[in-house]
């Protein structure tokens, strides 16, 4: 038992390569904001989209939702898997500019903007089912009155919906960041030097998995705090709602 | 009257099976203040939405000013009849997310193209007009019922629109908040805008109407001066059902 608990927990052996899993940690923090960014714009974007109104925009329709289901029904592993291999070898071909195909933006690597295009894509299906729900919460009079007033579809989407929708969402959509984060651990399957990656080398090098602990230690310290905050606004929109219900 | 501002004909609107509206003939006169009343279901509320396009009437025509706005089953020029009729909900319809103040100013800045400032101050002024200068900048859930369908009423105001429909505007308030609302109404009905009001209300109706409508079952079935159908109908029906709201 105590072997076991120092295999996981060598405090001398974290202490030593403390620098190095931080460092892995950067990449995951950054990948999770970024990723999150994008994957936050791409959702309502999509969301907008399979809310448009009229036969004209059937197609349009069609296409998002195919797009959603799709992408919420393939593992995430498999889209980064298939579009790192797909971007790296159209680039090397010459079919795709060599900018687009292996990106080094702003200084990251290629693996990293895999990385990001993967999360947006798959996570933009699952925002926008979340923001779905919270235009289709938003109560038909509100969109009936700015119709009323001569507003446009997009006009009323922009200025009355969406901003009421998204204060319902903000709870949802953090629970999504929160597993956003975790599934960055993924792209470490493409060689990206994130958290998990530097466990794993640790790991192979010295036979120690301490480093997955401590690993597993700073993600806690970020979605730990970021689960207390989705309780807390889900508690204040709560109490909005039924002020005077003990 | 000056010719009519609004023309209806042979109006049909269907959900499913069900037809609300079955063959609606009527003109709005120009600063007219038509009331309609009837039972519940009898396509009063209907009515009024397809006036607006909020429901798209299944058959029939409607002509703004003589233009064709709905006809061949669709609707032309939605954005300018939007623009010329406004319209107040039961049920307020508030921007939530807004102070008075920017509930009234929203459409104007977007719609009207009017500087913010501009729209600012009219909305400033269209909400003491109604009683609310207090109130400018204060959220609709810190309002009462009454006071939020009365920054909705100067919302559809600053639009300057040319025809004012109300939907049922007092059923959803508490009964000493009614009379607030019910005095801006008349306040407006003298100035000469033309209004039409579905209302439950009939007191109001004959003390603010030039005319009266009665509606059952998806048919205009009288109108006429508030006196002679409120007063002195002359179908089995209206007396029915005003023989049954009056003995209240």
């Amino acid at each position: 038992m105590e072997q076991l608990f120092n295999l996981y927990f060598d405090f001398g052996f974290m202490a030593e390569h403390f620098d190095e899993v931080l460092a892995g940690f950067w990449v995951t923090i950054k990948l999770s904001l970024v990723g999150g960014f994008f994957s936050l714009i791409w959702g309502l974007i999509l969301s907008v989209l399979r809310q448009l109104p009229g036969r004209v925009f059937a197609p349009v329709r069609w296409v998002t939702i195919g797009y959603i289901d799709a992408l919420r029904g393939i593992p995430l592993l498999l889209v980064i898997l298939g579009l790192s291999a797909g971007l790296a070898t159209l680039a090397s071909e010459g079919t795709i500019p060599r900018e687009i195909g292996i990106p080094q933006w702003l200084g990251e690597e290629d693996l990293f903007w895999y990385g990001v295009m993967a999360l947006t894509l798959t996570y933009g299906a699952y925002m926008a089912e979340v923001y779905r729900s919270g235009i289709e919460a938003v109560p038909r009079g509100q969109m009936e009155a700015a119709r009323s007033l001569g507003m446009s579809h997009g006009q009323s989407m922009r200025f009355v919906i969406v901003p009421q929708a998204v204060r319902k969402v903000i709870p949802p959509l953090l629970n999504d960041f929160i597993a956003l984060m975790k599934d960055t651990a993924l792209i470490s399957v493409i060689g990206l030097v994130e958290t998990v990656q530097v466990g794993s080398d640790l790991y192979s090098t010295f036979f120690i998995p301490s480093g997955y602990t401590l690993g597993a230690f700073f993600f806690l310290l970020v979605t730990i705090p970021l689960a207390r905050l989705v309780d807390w606004q889900i508690k204040k929109q709560d109490e909005k709602f039924q002020r005077g219900i003990p | 009257m000056s010719g009519a501002i609004l023309s209806v004909s042979g109006l049909k609107k269907c959900y499913g099976s069900l037809e609300v509206l079955k063959d609606i003939n009527l003109e709005i006169g120009m600063g007219e203040v038509v009331c309609v009343i009837g039972p519940s279901g009898s396509g009063k509320s209907t009515m009024l939405r397809c006036l607006n396009m909020l429901e798209l009437p299944d058959g029939g025509r409607i002509e703004l000013h003589g233009n064709e706005v709905f006809g061949g089953g669709k609707p032309k020029n939605l954005d300018v009849l939007r623009q010329e009729v406004g319209m107040v909900f039961q049920s307020f319809n508030l921007f939530p997310h807004m102070s008075a103040r920017e509930n009234v100013s929203i459409a104007q800045t977007r719609v009207r193209g009017r500087k913010k400032k501009e729209a600012d101050e009219r909305s400033v002024e269209l909400l003491e007009e109604v009683g609310l200068g207090e109130k400018v900048d204060e959220y609709p859930d810190r309002l009462s019922g009454g006071q939020q369908q009365r920054v909705a009423i100067a919302r559809a105001l600053a639009m300057d629109p040319e025809v004012m429909l109300f939907d049922e505007v007092t059923s959803a308030l508490d009964p000493e908040l009614v009379k607030g609302v019910l005095d801006v109404i008349k306040g407006l009905a003298k100035t000469g805008m033309t209004l039409v009001i579905v209302t439950h209300e009939m007191n109001f109706a004959r003390e603010v109407s030039d005319r009266v409508i009665f509606m059952d079952q998806g048919y205009i079935v009288e109108q006429g001066k508030p006196d002679d159908v409120l007063g002195n109908p002359s179908e089995a029906r209206t007396q029915k059902f005003l023989g049954l709201v009056l003995a209240r």
